[in-house]
């Protein structure tokens, strides 16, 4: 098969997740207790108002027509409006996303710089001191729950040595660089780093810990396999056999797992976002479902679901480029 | 006569297992003499893949070379190690177990190469054919550009991970070099893979097995050996095409004039290929001379045994399944002090229930056996019952033997058993 | 099922190594402080109002400390020495630490293993099925599958909590029913809702391994001799292939107790978990304080990471011992 129409393929199965989701986020409001009109406007409101509203949303239809309206708005781009604050949903996602996305970048460079020298370490230092000390650190990283840990540091580093902040972002990345390119002013991304530093570390470890393990196992199998014997013995030096050879292969079947993990990295992305007060899509989601309101979760949930399926379908095609043998099958 | 290139002295090869301590290889001796095929034969787990791993510095955990000398030859490499390793230079002679790895590691590929019994599994699977012969023409390459001397020294900062990584970003800093590439293609054409500007584009599974043996021996000779170690060349292929493998190692020899170490449990491409033979059993070299030595004026039973189960020497087919009973486990708390060979061997006697020494046929001659028939006729010394083994150790014949010998098997052989 | 070389495998790796003693030792610790909880706890975990004599939250036992007296109107500084009563002190709205932190182990071990058990006997039927029927069955369960891997767990179980609430269930304590211990809660308040949601977002887990088993197993010789004779496929299922994945199953069983720990503490801490006698829960009441009292929040996130490395340790050694080839992957939540 060509990896054209591989991609092809897997395209339209995350089309079809997607809609799953939605569908499923539908049917959950569907069932949800609660009169969406009285949500909206409160207890206060006059019953001539609430039929009115009614009336305005399209409550009083039949359900599949709100569904299909609701379909069709989505395909436009159309969100709808968030009952609490009345405003446009996607805005309200879109002006979130920067603060998530950094997190989530942040975090996962922040494991795959560590996790990876880490792992290869453990492998080929296989029951020596590092090796200890690797399989410690990532049994407690994928032991910790994250908020605690966030906690931990805040105490650690914000509370007694004072050396980070302990929560909100002033400024985004974004902006930072901005501040530095325009009027070479490297404040802001200093500030920035300082307060991303902390949450990024509570999101990326149970992340560093886990790639940790599966570099550690992988590269154990792949070092016994006959290849490396005989790469070995062509004489090539042992960083391109470690490196080149071994951990590119270990590398292959890594990636699949951490595309199906960026579900429990938004997951954690939520977390992080509330311990630390990080103004992201995770925070607004809390909100939404403490305010029940319901547009506002759609939204942010279709919009998770999307970037995860985004995710897995570039996972693939780069899954497709680093084995040779999977366009073949 | 020609010179010994490589004189193995009392090898020991062990690993540490879970089950206990594996004798894969005990107390070898023998001498590759230059542009000779010095064939190895014995049965699967006899110690014979671990012997050319352990020639090659290979023998990975929890396996472990404990003891015995390498002398290779080599007069720049004696100069160089020469003062600082005074006890491990013998003339042109260097003791490859007494110098640095580092110096080990910088010979292999160049001076000591190995081809593996399954190509298939002996490429990277995500790597191109022509790129991986290409690191093996670099490794060649960046070797000879440099003085002998040095060479050893540097090894270790030779290609250190920044340079790796500095290669990601900078297409020139790459470890092969374009050279190197061409040559790759060139050497595949000389192994006769037809339209290798295409095929060196293609990855291991797009190869057939022949195909890719052809690839793999065009892998090691870019490095330009003096010495060849070849695990079972032919075993995964077909009857026709080991053949013509083998006609194309016996080419390119003639054209190199490197030499060969060809192990295998095949007597046909011993007889076909081979100017002298180790037989190895259970660890040990119980036989070596030459061809005609073994073939024809052995003494060992067990060489007999072997002789025996192949009707026609020609066949390149024949393979081993010679004498009955089963290969000794080579678990050390297993292994008893008598001859190995003794509860399977026609002739025991109760001489037999001590170690044989090597015993050499002819006082001046190399035909060597680990057999106390070489002094004596069968009965000077009284003959074993035919059941002395069985009422000894019960065990020994039942199952359970069987499932140590396979478990000692696996852990002899890390390179994959010799069974596949 | 549980074959001689399984259980001698199992025995083997325990013996050589270190870790599954430490993983044996400490989740037998946690499960006994759990069942016992109601003799082992100091005070009435749901009991408030142990305050020093300015109310506020007593640290631990021996801490010298000031707290804040008002006196006739003025708030006065006075150095006093902690209740000897409170071993680990009390929190932010005067509960007893440690009662707390004995408590809170039943919670997070009966969400763990209810919600895991759940899943797996919802999972495992699905995934047999559709990998030995194949064809149509098999692709809608990979899409549901797939549908449910794209929804973060997190992020489905609030949304399944803002829908149904919080729903807890109370089950009586039969400890305190036997009149064991006095003074006890008669009952403790299992998160319903969280442990329904838990088993709902980890099923796949289950069904994706059942059916990669039945898929191999399928085209095997002895099942389409059994099949030859007759048998129907509902005894193939239960006879052959069942057997055959108890090991995958129990390996990725344990992985996912862990991961279930750990959503459970999350979903508490959120406030979304409708008990208040979770460790989640408690880190999230000590957040407040945590420059005060940090212990309020301290004692309860060790409770969670002890409780998870026992499980952990115990899943690497039955991987080891069972079944090489399962891998980290199956990590999901």
């Amino acid at each position: 098969m060509s990896i054209a129409k591989f991609l092809v393929r897997r395209t339209l199965q995350a089309v079809f997740v997607v809609w799953g989701v939605v569908t499923i986020m539908f049917g959950l409001r569907a069932v949800s207790p609660g009169d969406p009109a009285t949500l909206m406007l409160g207890e206060g409101a006059t019953a001539e108002t609430i039929a009115r509203v009614r009336a305005q949303e399209g409550l009083d239809e039949p359900i599949y027509v709100q569904y299909l309206d609701y379909v069709q708005g989505l395909l436009i781009g159309d969100f709808g409006y968030s009952w609490r604050s009345n405003r446009e949903v996607e805005a309200m996602v879109i002006e979130r996303i920067p603060a998530t996305l950094e997190l989530a970048i942040a975090a996962t460079v922040v494991a795959l710089v560590i996790a990876i020298p880490l792992g290869v370490v453990s492998a080929t230092r296989r029951n020596e001191p590092a090796d200890y000390g690797a399989t410690l650190f990532s049994l407690l990283g994928i032991s910790t729950p994250n908020f605690w840990l966030g906690l931990m540091l805040i105490l650690l580093f914000g509370v007694w040595l004072g050396i980070f902040p302990t929560g909100r972002r002033p400024v985004g990345l974004v902006e930072a660089i901005w501040t530095l390119v325009a009027f070479g002013s490297a404040g802001d991304l200093l500030t920035w780093l300082q307060h991303i530093t902390l949450p990024a570390l509570t999101l990326g470890t149970y992340f560093t810990a886990l790639i940790t393990r599966l570099t550690r196992s992988g590269m154990v199998d792949e070092l016994g396999k006959p290849y490396v014997t005989a790469t070995r013995a062509k004489g090539l030096p042992a960083v391109l056999v470690r490196y080149k050879h071994v951990l590119r292969n270990t590398m292959i079947p890594i990636l699949t797992v951490l595309g199906l993990q960026m579900g429990t990295l938004m997951g954690g992305a939520v977390i992080t976002e509330t311990v630390f007060n990080w103004p992201g899509l995770g925070l607004r989601l809390i909100d939404a479902l403490d305010a029940r309101d319901w547009p506002l979760m759609q939204g942010i949930i279709v919009f998770i679901a999307v970037a995860f399926v985004t995710i897995n379908v570039f996972v693939d095609a780069l899954y497709s480029s680093l084995d040779p043998r999977v366009n073949d099958e | 006569m020609r010179e010994d290139v490589l004189r193995v002295e009392g090898l020991s090869t062990r690993f540490f297992t879970g089950e206990g301590q594996v004798n894969a290889v005990e107390n070898v001796s023998f001498d590759v003499r230059e542009g000779e095929v010095f064939g190895i034969v014995g049965e699967s787990g006899s110690g014979k893949s671990v012997t050319g791993l352990s020639l090659v510095d290979l023998v990975g955990s929890p396996g472990e070379i404990t003891d015995g000398e390498l002398w290779y030859r080599d007069a720049e490499l004696a100069d160089e190690v020469r003062e600082e390793f005074p006890d491990v230079v013998d003339g042109e002679y260097v003791d490859l177990r007494g110098v640095p790895e580092s110096v080990r590691t910088s010979l292999r590929g160049t001076s000591l190469s190995m081809i593996f019994q399954d190509p298939e599994s002996s490429f990277n699977p995500s790597l191109t054919v022509g790129e991986q012969i290409a690191e093996a023409v670099e490794v060649q390459q960046r070797a000879s550009s440099r003085p002998r001397s040095t060479r050893a020294r540097t090894d270790g900062e030779e290609y250190s991970l920044g340079s790796l990584v500095l290669s990601f970003a900078l297409p020139s800093r790459r470890y092969v070099s374009e050279e190197s590439r061409e040559r790759a293609i060139e050497l595949l054409e000389l192994v006769g893979i037809p339209d290798p500007v295409e095929r060196a584009d293609e990855y291991p599974h797009e190869y057939s097995g022949g195909m890719l043996q052809r690839a793999m021996i065009a892998q090691a000779l870019a490095g330009e050996p003096d010495v060849l170690v070849a695990d079972e060349p032919t075993t995964a292929l077909d009857v026709t095409i080991q053949a013509q493998v083998l006609d194309l190692l016996s080419e390119l020899q003639a054209e190199t004039g490197m030499t060969i170490l060809l192990i295998t449990h095949n007597l046909g491409v011993i007889a076909r290929m081979c100017d002298r033979v180790g037989v190895m059993y259970g660890g040990e070299i119980v036989e070596r001379g030459t061809l005609e030595d073994v073939f024809r004026d052995n003494v060992h039973p067990y060489t007999e045994g072997l002789l025996g189960s192949v009707p026609d020497l020609e066949s390149v087919g024949g393979s081993l399944d010679p004498v009955p009973g089963n290969v000794p486990s080579l678990l050390d708390h297993e292994m008893e002090d008598r001859c190995y060979f003794a509860d399977r061997c026609p002739k025991a006697m109760e001489a037999c229930l001590e170690r044989p020494p090597d015993t050499r046929v002819e006082a001046d001659g190399d035909h060597v056996v680990k057999c106390v028939l070489t002094d004596l006729e069968y009965g000077e010394s009284p003959p074993l019952p035919d059941d002395h083994f069985e009422t000894e150790g019960a065990d020994a014949s039942d199952g359970g033997s069987n499932e140590s010998a396979d478990a000692s098997d696996k852990s002899a052989s890390p390179d994959g058993g010799d069974s596949r | 099922m549980i074959s001689d070389r399984i259980t001698s495998n199992l025995r083997r790796t325990f013996r050589e190594s270190l870790l599954p003693k430490i993983g044996m030792v400490l989740l037998v610790s946690i499960v006994l402080m759990a069942v016992f909880a109601p003799l082992l706890a100091t005070h009435d975990p749901t009991r408030t109002g142990y305050y020093d004599e300015g109310g506020n939250a007593y640290p631990p036992i021996g801490t010298e400390y000031t707290t804040q007296i008002a006196v006739d109107g003025e708030i006065q500084e006075v150095e006093v020495t902690a209740d000897s009563a409170h071993v680990l002190g009390t929190n932010n709205v005067g509960q007893d630490v440690y009662s707390r932190f004995v408590y809170g182990a039943r919670i997070s071990l009966l969400v763990g293993f209810s919600a895991t058990l759940m899943a797996m006997l919802v999972g495992v039927p699905i995934g047999l099925i559709a990998g030995y029927y194949g064809g149509r069955v098999d692709d809608a369960l990979m899409r549901v599958a797939d549908t449910m891997l794209a929804f973060p767990a997190l992020v489905l179980a609030l949304a399944l909590i803002g829908v149904f609430g919080e729903s807890p269930v109370y089950v009586p304590d039969p400890i305190v029913s036997l009149g064991l211990a006095d003074g006890m809660p008669e009952s403790i308040p299992i998160p319903g809702t969280v442990t329904i949601v838990a088993a709902l977002v980890i099923w796949v887990w289950f069904a994706r391994v059942a059916r990669g088993e039945a898929l191999s197993l399928r085209n095997e010789e002895y099942v389409k001799a059994a099949k030859s004779f007759g048998t129907t496929d509902r005894d193939v299922l239960i006879g052959h292939v069942l057997p055959n994945s108890v090991t995958p199953i129990i390996v990725l069983a344990t992985i996912q107790v862990a991961v279930i720990i750990l959503l459970e503490a999350s979903l508490a801490y959120l406030g979304f978990s409708g008990t208040t006698l979770s460790w989640g829960y408690e880190i999230e009441r000590g957040q407040d304080i945590l420059r005060t009292r940090p212990w309020v929040s301290t004692l309860p996130g060790i409770g969670i990471v002890l409780t998870v490395i026992a499980v952990n340790l115990l899943g690497d050694w039955f991987r080891d011992a069972l079944d090489p080839n399962l891998d980290e992957g199956q990590r999901g939540a």
